[in-house]
């Protein structure tokens, strides 16, 4: 089939059984430009159409075989997706026949006896609007292009890079080709699992020009170890710069820490997240704290995460509001109620989207959505940091004697930062110093130990060094969240103390290591106790297991000036 | 769906209400209701106690109309919101952005 859009003359078929009145027509027609087949009935009128795919039809109504109206009516039955412009032209001057022509799927009449530039006239104003119509179908074509390439790029290069798919349950229901919710997972270096649920503003194309800058910052930041407030902070700011003001992310941000039993959560203007215990009751609901984010240029002052302490059977279900708003073909909504419900019996059977997404098909009974439709389901079980193989239990405490500092074993290179006062409060030292790590030994795979390593060492000098926080709290289970609010309250106030982070990277004959050491300014504690519980290889309550895990990471880690003072090394291979 | 526009004399005091649905296809009408104000320090009351459904478009309308007012040192109000639409403000946090009267 010819393609009108490409060809560069422009072909006329007039179908009229008067030999003279055909030659009349193509002569002005000519004049015009244009290329003119003709034919004498309709049947033949009809064939001629398929063959050239005119741009233009002039159409006799009496004619013999097959009359104007029937020979219209196929033509335009034939060519739903183009315009081809059809005149009939006709001697009968009545109402009903122009009535007719309209119905029968003609775009206008021309009634003898015109002037040629009656006719020629007439011509050019349906010429006119059949170019229009060209010029609308290939915008439209343009678009379509367009979303799917968005579309490509949201399922192929987003969302294909989140972790854990097969453990985290994500429903994802555009209401247009392209989503404005985006659903996000990333690994955090200690093993904690990072989980974003976002909505942005409206839906389509417009919606989705934040969608790959903040993918890069999540993934970007999470992977280096910044906590989820710092992530969020960032996200919040980034937006504000570069979305216009109408446009805007309500999302629900959720870690989850198997080791420490807690999950932190951040709801900023999507519905309740749930967290289910394993019977299907509702354990927690955490509702919206915050304004979506990119509408300030900064958090409100004081925001916090949620902190739930969880266990290991418990799941956490978030979603974006277009499940709740859904609506039937009697417009009435899908709502809370019925949503609960079906999460209940999801959490009961072992498979909580499928059921709710099962429900809502059911209610909806194939009414078209109006706004996306997002769920996402993650257990709480099995976010843990994967250990390294090779390094075995710590060495002896007595080589803390021949340990003479950093400065005779010849560091290739070191650096060092000292926080204090409420700058502790503030930085967060670890993502700086992994950076350097990165910067000058490369990317590597171990230097994920040494991420949990620095981590857990400068968060025991923090909390119990300089805040002077008991770990007795954490002995129960559920005492994380209390001391993760007694944390939060000391920060706020800290004014006084410091901590020493040191990175030193050795050059020595057994082989490469990196030396940690961690001073801070608190008063100590009795690191011996925990040092023969180490040698001991006894399992240490909720609290030690901080130092337990250090200890197995490390080659050896020692305590010195009343453990106020920690050095680890750690071997490179 | 209809966006109604009342200027006090003083040309100091608008209210804009909604009625029905409030979503992108008030777009126009409702950047129109606002656009004219330009005296210095207008109060801008939004009237949403006959808006019976409100988007997340909305929203971003009413964050636009809150800038228009913040560049001429006027204000914004949002009065009376019908339920529903109380829901969706409260899930978005607005009462910590703007001024909801209930």
């Amino acid at each position: 089939m010819a393609n009108t859009l490409e060809r560069r003359y422009k072909l006329a078929l007039v179908v009229d059984d008067s030999v003279m009145q055909c030659k009349v027509l193509s002569v002005l027609l000519k004049e015009e430009g244009y290329r003119v087949f003709t034919a004498n009935d309709g049947a033949r009128g009809v064939e001629m159409y398929i063959k050239y795919q005119p741009d233009l039809v002039l159409m006799d109504i009496n004619m013999p075989v097959m009359d104007g109206y029937e020979a219209a009516r196929q033509i335009k039955a034939l060519s739903k997706h183009t315009l081809a412009p059809l005149i009939f032209i006709t001697s009968m001057d009545t109402d009903q026949a122009f009535i007719d022509s309209i119905e029968a799927g003609g775009d206008g009449i021309l009634v003898r006896p015109f002037s040629p530039e009656v006719f020629k006239a007439k011509i050019k104003s349906i010429q006119r609007i059949s170019d229009l119509y060209i010029q609308v179908k290939s915008l439209q074509q343009a678009q379509q292009k367009d979303a799917e390439l968005a579309e490509q790029l949201m399922s192929g290069v987003i969302e294909s890079r989140n972790f854990a798919l097969d453990r985290i349950g994500i429903v994802k229901k555009a209401a247009e080709l392209f989503s404005g919710d985006i659903q996000l997972t990333a690994q955090c270096p200690n093993g904690d699992v990072n989980v974003l649920l976002g909505d942005f503003t409206g839906h389509g194309l417009r919606s989705s020009i934040g969608a790959i800058p903040l993918a890069e910052t999540f993934r970007v930041m999470t992977k280096k170890g910044f906590s989820l407030i710092e992530v969020i902070s960032q996200i919040n700011s980034q937006l504000y710069d570069l979305l216009p003001a109408d446009l805007f992310l309500a999302a629900t941000f959720i870690s989850v820490s198997s080791q420490d039993s807690t999950a932190y959560i951040f709801n900023a203007g999507l519905p309740d997240t749930y967290i289910y215990s394993e019977e299907g009751s509702v354990s927690h609901k955490l509702g919206s704290i915050h304004p979506p984010l990119g509408v300030l240029e900064h958090l409100l002052p004081g925001s916090q995460l949620a902190v739930v302490y969880i266990k290991e059977t418990d799941r956490i279900l978030t979603l974006s509001d277009g499940i709740i708003e859904a609506r039937n073909a009697a417009g009435e909504m899908y709502g809370i109620e019925r949503f609960e419900k079906a999460a209940e019996q999801g959490v009961k059977n072992n498979a909580l989207t499928e059921t709710i997404v099962a429900d809502l098909e059911y209610f909806c009974e194939g009414t078209l959505q109006e706004d996306d439709i997002s769920l996402i389901d993650i257990p709480c079980n099995g976010w843990e940091p994967s250990l390294s193989v090779g390094h075995s239990a710590p060495t002896a405490v007595n080589e803390l004697v021949e340990y003479q500092g950093i400065k005779q074993t010849g560091a290739s290179w070191s650096w060092k930062l000292v926080l204090m006062g409420d700058k502790l409060a503030k930085v967060n030292p670890i993502p700086m110093a992994m950076s350097y790590l990165h910067e000058i030994e490369g990317n590597s795979e171990q230097w994920q130990n040494l991420y949990t390593i620095l981590t857990e060492l400068f968060i025991n000098a923090l909390d119990h060094g300089v805040l002077g926080l008991s770990s007795d709290l954490k002995k129960e289970a559920e005492g994380f969240a209390l001391y993760f609010q007694e944390r939060e309250e000391r920060l706020k106030q800290l004014a006084v103390g410091s901590v020493e982070i040191m990175l030193n990277f050795v050059r020595a004959e057994k082989g490469n290591e990196v030396v940690i050491e961690v001073k801070d300014s608190g008063s100590g504690f009795d690191f011996e106790i925990v040092q023969e519980k180490l040698q001991e290889n006894s399992e240490l309550s909720l609290s030690g297991r901080g130092i337990q895990l250090v200890s197995k990471l490390c080659d050896g880690l020692y305590y010195k000036d009343k453990g106020t003072h920690v050095i680890a090394k750690y071997a490179v291979s | 769906m209809t966006v109604k526009k009342i200027t006090s004399d003083s040309g100091k005091d608008v209210t804009i209400a909604i009625e029905d649905r409030f979503d992108f296809s008030l777009h126009q009408l409702f950047r129109d209701s606002y656009a004219d104000s330009t005296v210095s320090g207008t109060k801008f009351t939004l009237d949403l106690s006959k808006t019976s459904y409100m988007d997340s478009s909305a929203l971003g309308m009413i964050l636009l109309l809150k800038d228009h007012a913040e560049k001429i040192s006027g204000s914004v109000t949002i009065s009376k919101p019908s339920e529903p639409v109380a829901k969706i403000l409260e899930i978005a946090q607005f009462n910590r952005l703007l001024k909801i009267e209930k």
